[in-house]
């Protein structure tokens, strides 16, 4: 008898979706469940459902051998679920005790929070899983890791016997993923239950004991995950066939210079240590230069000044030449930029907007008569963008009522058909699928071919390691390490691994041995 | 433009309104049968009133006009998310501003005085709320306070023109001296005060619409009402837009101002406008600023304060009395509207 069974839920959208086609979902007491699935197949719907964010259209769930009904999340909370979304849901002025405790405070004389016992029931889960927070920081101050532990915490404060994650690793470094990893095996041996959801191959085969995949809405397998021989297998019962993996690179040859930092420089007032330290870095035509590094250590910074959002506060930013240290985002697109930003659902996207609002912010100049729009000209551009990046959704619908893959397929579109030569682009596969994956490297190689100079900001040293031409490392707002391009190709085809490990010395900051921009001859050596 | 709705949609809730509607109709009517000692009459007066004669039916429509511009106004600030808080005021200076031309040109062209005398108030009332924001861009003051603070000012500046420089010596009341009588515009339903601003009315609301749904600007401005960051994103001057959706919300409060004097009055009278501004604002939110649905709502916001009057003249339903009945339709007007768009928010998560 499974711990929760699902059955036969359905939930339709308003465009006629079936988000969800009488899926049948279980999960056994005591496991750590993966669902799996490309973007838009339905997990994170199924699993609303079941946190009574969604209700479902048809369709039964059994909880430790009782039919439940769950409307809300209160009614989830009760049974004993809780939930940590995608994207946290936190209050940033708020400490970590008032956030885990916010609903359910402890209450003295039934009119004050008793802040004191809040803190002690906080601090001994604290200590009890291995938790690096304290209480009475802000949230606001917290790492992204940090934040996701608090996320946890809340459930746990709520005495939560089952957990579920969306997309918990997809925020997070190596290290702190191995953290969260250990956290779930100790919440696995503490009794409790987690199904997370995640497209990320290797964490699956590394991290559950079973698996369900699904596609479209339905559940196409589910496998003990010691069944599953290798990434390739999973990769193709989530896709339906094979995809292209790991990517295939060959050694470039660079041409002019098109963005050029010379001792780009942020400061903060009231922070004693920039943000941005003196960066120096030339991303040539035909390049992409990746800047790896973990959150907190000035990659949002870097993309907010190059993208023209926030001024330096010294240094020069040139674009072929030209100085652009003080244009705005909207002269840096004149002058042919096209910038994908790691905030999506904010920066972005505008959420209430149509889908062919969205895909035209930047270029709706090109669709004027009169001072008027042309929305035949619009509806059919829009067309175009939708089939040839595979959008589900139609120009006229909100595209907040997407699902997260395909505002981001939505946001690449827009940005990636331009006849920009200058790209930035962050985390630009945060959330997708491999398949969408494996579509957005290829749009920035045609993008690279054409001559544009790539600078590409993630977070995931895969990725990185995986498209760019020479890496950058950002540590406390400084440059670490730079690998130019002969020596990532050298090293990637045997030792990736090693590769590996020594970037992420230098993300951490835990080596410290590199002095001056680097070039071929003055790159960093192990 | 929200997306196209589909048309059931749109069924849904105009039957939720009607049915909202209803109710609170029938709370009024329970009130009046409590407190009238007349409750049939007076139930008559209080909903079908406007209706008994043309009289009645021409001063209704004629109240709805400054509703209209007041509330597109107000639609066209809260679509780019800004909030102009001085619409009293900036109604108010249009009137001051058609006198002072009209009055400045005794022996003009009707035609063209007038035109310039509208010009002068349009410029007149978005300057007055183009100044707030202005501040907001320059110094971040906040354009819902000093909107606020300004439209007061304003208030005062106008009574004293009107009991000052402007004052009719031969009339005892607070007014200024009248217009010249090129200047009045065609009446449409006499004896009643209905006349050509109600045409100019349904023109501004339907260009309006235009605007804002259709042009490169009103694109621009939407984008920044629903989402700054991400308007500054795609290359939009987002500053620009935290001044002109005030400067034309103040231009159409003074607009309609403007036209309540050439139209309604033909001299300017102390509080001639007072509650437009606020009253804009209701309108505004009824209509869930769409520029097309102002002109309902404004006809519906004039229907229900000429039922109150007509209850008034005619019985013994006291100003606070009907007051409270006018409240009851609002409040569930009001719910109802926001129950809407909480759902319509929580749908798009």
């Amino acid at each position: 008898m499974p711990y929760l069974e699902m059955k036969g839920i359905t939930r339709l959208y308003e465009n006629g979706l079936r988000a969800n086609d009488a899926v049948d979902f279980s999960v056994e007491e005591n496991e750590i469940h993966a669902i799996v699935g490309e973007n838009g197949a339905g997990k994170t719907t199924l699993m609303n459902i079941l946190y009574g964010l969604t209700r479902s259209d048809s369709g039964t769930i059994i909880l430790d051998a009782a039919r439940v009904s769950i409307r809300n999340p209160q009614d989830a909370n009760r049974l004993g679920i809780g939930m940590v979304h995608q994207h946290f849901k936190l209050i940033p002025d708020f400490t970590v005790a008032e956030n885990v405790v916010l609903g359910i405070e402890p209450v003295r004389a039934r009119l004050f929070v008793d802040r004191a016992a809040a803190k002690a029931n906080i601090l001994e889960i604290v200590s009890r899983h291995g938790f690096s927070i304290d209480p009475d920081a802000s949230v606001r101050d917290l790492t992204v890791g940090q934040m996701q532990q608090v996320e946890i915490l809340k459930m746990l404060y709520r005495d939560s016997k089952l957990l579920i994650l969306d997309e918990p690793t997809s925020v997070l470094t190596e290290q702190e993923i191995e953290k969260l990893f250990g956290t779930l095996r100790s919440l696995k041996k503490g009794g409790r239950t987690c199904v997370i959801i995640t497209h990320k191959l290797q964490e699956v085969l590394e991290i559950s004991d079973r698996l369900t995949v699904m596609r479209k809405g339905r559940v196409v397998a589910v496998r003990r995950t010691a069944e599953i021989a290798d990434r390739a297998e999973l990769a193709r019962l989530m896709v339906g066939r094979d995809v292209l993996y790991p990517l295939v690179r060959m050694e470039k040859k660079r041409g002019r210079p098109i963005l050029e930092l010379k001792d780009v420089t942020l400061t903060q007032r009231g922070r004693g240590q920039p943000l941005l330290d003196r960066i120096n870095l030339t991303v040539h035509s035909g390049e992409i230069i990746g800047v790896a590094g973990v959150s907190g250590n000035g990659l949002g910074e870097l993309e907010d000044v190059v993208s023209g959002l926030r001024r330096i506060s010294s240094g020069q930013i040139f674009h072929n030449g030209h100085d652009v240290s003080f244009l705005d985002t909207g002269k840096l697109r004149e002058g042919g930029m096209a910038y994908v930003p790691a905030n999506r659902l904010r920066r972005g996207a505008s959420l209430h907007a149509s889908v062919m609002e969205n895909l035209i912010v930047s270029n709706h100049h090109r669709f004027l008569r009169a001072g008027f729009l042309r929305n035949n000209k619009i509806f059919e551009y829009s067309m175009e963008l939708i089939k040839s990046f595979g959008i589900h959704g139609k120009p006229r619908v909100q595209i907040g009522t997407l699902s997260g893959g395909n505002i981001q397929k939505a946001i690449l579109a827009r940005e990636l058909t331009s006849t920009a030569d200058m790209v930035v682009v962050c985390e630009p596969t945060w959330g997708l699928d491999v398949e969408s994956s494996q579509f957005v490297y290829e749009k920035i190689f045609s993008m690279r071919a054409a001559g544009a100079g790539v600078l590409f900001i993630s977070s995931a040293l895969d990725e990185i390691l995986g498209i760019a031409d020479s890496i950058m490392v950002l540590y406390r707002g400084k440059m670490v390490a730079f690998l130019a391009n002969g020596r990532i190709v050298r090293d990637n085809q045997h030792q990736s691994r090693q590769l590996k490990e020594y970037i992420g010395e230098y993300m951490l900051g835990l080596r410290d041995d590199f002095a001056s921009v680097g070039t071929e001859k003055k790159e960093t050596q192990p | 433009m929200k997306g196209k709705k589909k048309p059931g949609d749109f069924l849904a809730s105009l039957t939720g309104l009607a049915i909202t509607l209803l109710i609170a109709f029938g709370l009024v009517v329970a009130l009046i049968l409590i407190l009238s000692k007349t409750p049939g009459k007076m139930i008559y007066y209080f909903f079908l009133g406007p209706f008994t004669n043309t009289y009645y039916l021409g001063n209704m429509l004629n109240a709805a006009v400054p509703l209209v511009f007041s509330g597109l106004g107000m639609a066209v600030a809260f679509k780019s998310s800004v909030f102009n808080l001085g619409g009293e005021g900036q109604v108010y200076a249009g009137g001051l501003a058609v006198t002072l031309v009209c009055l400045g040109l005794p022996s003009a062209n009707g035609f063209l005085g007038g035109l310039l005398a509208v010009m002068a108030a349009l410029l007149l009332g978005g300057g007055i709320a183009g100044l707030s924001g202005f501040f907001k861009v320059k110094w971040n003051v906040d354009e819902m306070i000093s909107s606020f603070l300004i439209s007061s000012i304003v208030l005062l500046v106008v009574n004293y023109f009107i009991t000052g420089p402007l004052d009719d010596p031969g009339n005892n009341m607070l007014a200024s001296l009248p217009l010249a009588h090129q200047y009045n515009l065609m009446k449409l339903f006499s004896p009643s005060k209905l006349n050509l601003s109600a045409l100019f009315a349904i023109a501004a609301s339907a260009l309006t619409f235009l605007f804002m749904s259709r042009s490169h600007i009103g694109y621009e401005m939407r984008m920044c009402g629903l989402n700054r960051e991400f308007s500054r994103y795609g290359g939009i001057k987002v500053s620009r837009y935290l001044v002109l959706p005030m400067i034309i919300g103040g231009a159409l409060h003074g607009l309609g101002g403007g036209l309540m004097v050439l139209g309604t009055y033909q001299v300017l009278y102390k509080g001639f406008s007072f509650g437009m501004g606020w009253n804009g604002i209701a309108v505004a939110l009824i209509a869930r600023n769409n520029p097309l649905g102002v002109v309902p709502a404004a006809l519906l916001f004039a229907y229900l304060d000429a039922g109150a009057k007509a209850a008034m003249l005619n019985g013994d339903i006291t100003f606070e009395i009907a007051s409270i009945a006018q409240s009851i339709i609002f409040f569930f007007i009001t719910a109802q509207i926001l129950s809407d768009l909480a759902r319509k928010t929580r749908r798009v998560k």
